[in-house]
């Protein structure tokens, strides 16, 4: 089985791709101009930061990176699109032949794009005769098209490759919206002849729709009925493809370049450009780095991008291991309340953490402090700073050499000892704390 | 009053046409600083329709001013109508318009040429008066020499294409038309210059007014298949020139003959792109026959309202870039262009000007133009299309008349060198006396 | 260029032509083109440009503006309740 996919999202810009008009209209045709809605005498120019964003993404995608490119029109007439032409890029996309890490498993990507977005249809009427009724404010939203190679072998890696790319993008360039706005035209065949289901909407209708396919495919094969190659589309209320309406004929969309934009230069600027690291590929360095479970550094990581910065200062301190059983653990669990004093309460952590694992202070002692952190009660952290508590179980011991003596025998001597620390320190140690201390104290003189 | 034929050349709005008389009875009649001016139809402007020549367009009202007309307001101008054309630019006579045929001011049974036809008649008629006007493929050097007006086509992207209705953008260019020097000198600057809203106006150096030709090139290529008035008014006019003082040499541009299929491949590509946005929904003519199919639905708007000639260049312009023809027509004509320019720019290392006659013949009659097949018009353009394609400044002067009717010549200068070409026309106008019709109260 | 071909573009184009002018253009386009195939005599070069000028790395940055109305596009467009409306999409 091979599944290929096209995979169009968009690009969080302010303005659209060709024009100052918002991406955010609310009310229909509210967020247009003469650009957007092609009236004549009207002309594209191209927004910065959505070609630097192509950019960026074509080459975070390990693309071979064209130096020069252009824009296209593809001609073709239908409501939504003012035009009737599409402005896109055709024979010089931003990147070619690069690929995509789903865990182990390689997906080639074979070109990356940007274009505009056409309008947007409400089809009003009776099933088979609705006429269109068009919103413009879509029209001219950018676009990033990644057009996959057919590597993938089931809807279910379709899903994780899905999956995994937009995770990745929403931390790169910060995309928004993301499972539900995505809109995927997805390639499959289980045999040899391919079919092409057009334009799926969201993550878990894609993998719903291919599963459809692929079974409607098997079932066929199975029954020695030939496959054709068509283009179908995917029924979300029914959860089948049907095939796609019939066309009149073949479009042809007779490309030529766009006289009105020019030229760029993208080689120089995709040089320049740092990608920043990832969650996908945070995670993957986390659990080389450290030595924990890749499905362990996954969730740090995309539970909270702080709390991965938390593990990793964490880790520094107390190593890998003790850094993802707490990190996973009581800073999870609170993390929701953490998160916004998270710098500020590092240090507090750290310490607390580090006390446990140094044995100054027990594991759910360790736990319950870094609970009680949000509300700001003990504030004074144990640790290194128990000074004054080490020095009156010190006293104490000296004083009372028969309860050395007797804990020998019975461990529940020191329990006088306790008993008066904590009558002494008003509370400022928990009685866990306490008996930890003293006991490494009496251990010590034995 | 002005004479019939050149109301059917200008379709001044009713209100504005009273204005309009008034300013040509009487030019001094507008304050001093202010000035009026046409445009061509393909411009749009706020208060007038926007057709190009186009039934495609009737009743449209663009919401902006295109970039030169606003420019020009701005400084006192004061549009008083919209010059009519062959359909969106589809034209060497303006025969092709949705809305009347103009007629040349000369002798009303000839054209005007075009496509800015509108736009020459109204400079030759008259006095003091701007016209803009629009060339694709020699749509300003062609009127302009059958009208017997100066027609000054600046450097493709010198001026701001916002609010031009597209012909093919790779090649329009907003010019003007006009009788003297002097409104070059006043009006070029004005409309030129970079805009936020023209990504290709962006790249220009600043406009420099100085220059000079002091050595023009005449390609042999450009001295065939000319009719014998032609020949003869040009080639005194070149003698004329050496005895002002401009050195002449002959020179050989053998690319030029590929000039007319690559242009009209890459215009009719663009323009059959440009074309497709014409369907009956949103702006121009209105199909509200909304239970058809979609494709009747264009279909029937498009196969209505679009001109024979329109159609003619769709039909061209969609062939040429589609799959399995897209090669040997489009991209090839995109490679020639660069071909063309590299020849001009090796014929400019040695002088400051290509010369040429403007037209092969003279305004033809409208009888003569009904014979004519679709070729034989593009072949027409065989003087004008090159440095249109090549994005070069060029202008139309008067330099000559048969029985009255004008001839005209045309100087091609290297790109963004528009300064040397007003510079000639100063100084032709001073040695060559222009004539123009007589408007009969 | 035959009468198929040209009904053929003419589809793709939205053009509905009559029988008559279909042959008619079949036989201009004909004329025209065997005309332009001295194109394919002219000396193949590989590098091209979109337009006669070098127009590079011209962008606009990213902020939004309005120098329009979009009540007045709306009116131009003579929407429905806010809406353009089209034909059937079938």
């Amino acid at each position: 089985m091979k599944i290929g996919l096209e995979i169009h999202v968009q690009l969080p810009t302010r303005s659209k791709l060709f024009c100052g008009c918002s991406t955010s209209g609310d009310a229909p045709n509210s967020s247009v101009c003469p650009v957007c809605l092609g009236f004549p005498g009207a002309r594209p120019f191209l927004n910065r930061q959505a070609l630097e964003m192509g950019v960026l993404i074509a080459k975070f995608l390990n693309c071979k990176m064209s130096d020069r490119v252009w824009f296209a029109r593809k001609t073709y007439f239908y409501p939504d699109l003012p035009k009737n032409f599409q402005i896109t890029q055709y024979d010089s996309p931003l990147g070619v032949d690069g690929h995509f890490m789903v865990g182990e498993k390689r997906v080639g990507i074979w070109r990356v794009h940007i274009e505009e977005d056409p309008g947007r249809i409400r089809r009003v009427g009776r099933s088979g005769e609705e006429v269109a009724m068009v919103d413009y404010d879509r029209s001219g939203i950018p676009l990033v098209e990644i057009v996959t190679a057919p590597d993938m072998t089931s809807p279910a890696e379709a899903r994780d490759f899905l999956t995994d790319l937009i995770i990745e993008l929403r931390r790169l360039i910060g995309v928004t919206g993301e499972e539900q706005t995505m809109r995927v035209d997805a390639n499959v065949s289980v045999g040899e002849e391919r079919v092409e289901i057009k334009n799926i909407t969201g993550l878990k209708n894609v993998e719903r729709g291919l599963r459809s396919e692929v079974t409607r495919q098997t079932k066929m094969l199975a029954a020695k009925k030939r496959i054709v190659r068509e283009t179908r589309h995917f029924d979300e209320e029914r959860g089948v493809t049907m095939p796609g309406r019939e066309k009149e004929f073949e479009e042809d969309y007779g490309y030529i370049g766009e006289p009105d934009l020019g030229t760029y230069r993208i080689g120089p600027l995709a040089a320049s450009m740092a990608i920043p690291e990832t969650p996908l590929v945070r995670a993957a360095r986390l659990s080389k780095e450290w030595g924990i479970a890749a499905p362990a550094a996954r969730q740090i990581v995309l539970t909270d991008w702080a709390l991965a910065d938390m593990f990793e200062a964490l880790a520094a301190k107390v190593g890998g291991e003790a850094a993802m059983s707490w990190t996973m653990g009581p800073l999870s669990s609170s993390w929701k309340d953490l998160r916004e004093k998270a710098s500020e309460l590092r240090e507090d952590i750290i310490g607390i953490v580090t006390a446990v694992t140094s044995g100054k202070m027990t594991d759910s002692e360790g736990r319950m402090r870094i609970s009680a952190l949000p509300s700001g009660k003990e504030a004074a952290a144990p640790g290194e700073d128990a000074g004054d508590l080490d020095a009156l179980i010190v006293k104490l011991v000296d004083e009372h050499p028969e309860v050395v003596r007797d804990y020998k025998g019975n461990e529940r001597a020191a329990n006088f000892l306790i008993g008066q620390v904590m009558k002494a320190m008003k509370g400022k140690y928990s009685s866990k704390v306490v008996a930890e201390r003293m006991k490494m104290e009496l251990e010590k003189r034995l | 009053m002005i004479p019939f034929p050149t109301v059917d050349g200008l379709q001044a709005l009713d209100e504005r046409h009273a204005v309009f008389c008034e300013r040509i009875e009487d030019p001094l009649a507008l304050e001093h600083g202010k000035f009026h001016f046409s445009a061509k139809d393909n411009l749009c402007a706020r208060g007038f329709q926007a057709r190009a020549g186009s039934r495609i367009l009737k009743g449209y009202r663009p919401p902006f001013d295109a970039t030169p007309i606003r420019k020009l307001r701005e400084i006192g101008g004061l549009l008083i109508g919209k010059t009519n054309m062959d359909e969106f630019g589809f034209g060497t006579f303006s025969t092709n318009s949705g809305f009347g045929i103009p007629r040349n001011p000369f002798d009303t049974e000839r054209c005007c040429g075009g496509s800015s036809g509108g736009a020459a008649a109204a400079a030759s008629l008259i006095p003091e008066h701007l016209s803009l006007g629009v060339s694709t493929g020699g749509s300003i050097s062609c009127p302009a020499s059958f009208c017997g007006v100066i027609g000054l086509t600046p450097t493709y992207g010198r001026v701001s294409r916002w609010g031009l209705i597209d012909y093919g953008n790779s090649l329009d260019k907003v010019g003007l038309l006009t009788r003297t020097a002097r409104d070059l000198e006043r009006y070029l600057p004005v409309i030129s210059g970079p805009d936020a809203k023209d990504p290709t106006s962006q790249s220009q150096p600043v406009l420099d007014m100085r220059g000079e030709v002091a050595t023009v090139a005449v390609p042999a290529e450009a001295l065939v298949g000319l009719s014998p008035e032609v020949a003869s008014s040009f080639a005194e006019a070149v003698k004329e020139l050496g005895r002002n003082g401009v050195k002449v040499r002959e020179v050989r541009m053998p690319s030029l003959r590929y000039a007319i299929p690559a242009y009209y491949i890459l215009a009719t590509s663009e323009a059959s792109t440009n074309l497709a946005r014409y369907c009956g929904m949103r702006f121009g003519v209105m199909n509200h026959e909304f239970d058809q199919g979609f494709n009747d639905f264009f279909s029937e708007t498009r196969s209505e309202d679009f001109g024979p000639e329109a159609k003619r260049r769709i039909l061209l312009g969609t062939f040429s870039r589609m799959v399995g023809f897209r090669n040997r027509y489009y991209v090839k004509a995109l490679q020639v262009r660069q071909l063309i320019i590299r020849e001009y720019r090796k014929v400019f290392e040695s002088c400051d000007a290509v010369l040429t006659p403007t037209m092969p013949f003279i305004a033809p009659r409208f009888d003569e133009i009904a014979r004519m097949r679709p070729l034989e018009m593009y072949q027409a353009d065989f003087l004008t299309v090159p440095p249109n394609l090549a994005g070069m400044p060029h202008i139309s002067l008067p330099c000559g008349y048969s029985r009255g009717i004008p001839i005209g010549m045309q100087a091609v200068a290297p790109q963004w060198a528009e300064g040397s070409l007003v510079s000639l026309a100063r100084s032709w106008e001073e040695s060559f006396h222009y004539r123009f019709p007589e408007v009969t109260a | 260029m035959d009468r198929e071909t040209v009904s053929k573009v003419a589809k793709v184009a939205r053009l509905r032509l009559t029988d008559e002018e279909t042959e008619q253009y079949a036989a201009d386009l004909e004329d025209i083109l065997s005309a332009f195939s001295v194109l394919d005599e002219a000396p193949a070069i590989e590098e091209y440009d979109l337009g006669p000028i070098k127009v590079e790395d011209v962008l606009r940055e990213d902020v939004v503006y309005r120098d329009s109305d979009p009540a007045e596009l709306r009116e131009i467009m003579g929407t429905k309740d806010d809406w353009v409306r089209g034909p059937r999409l079938s």
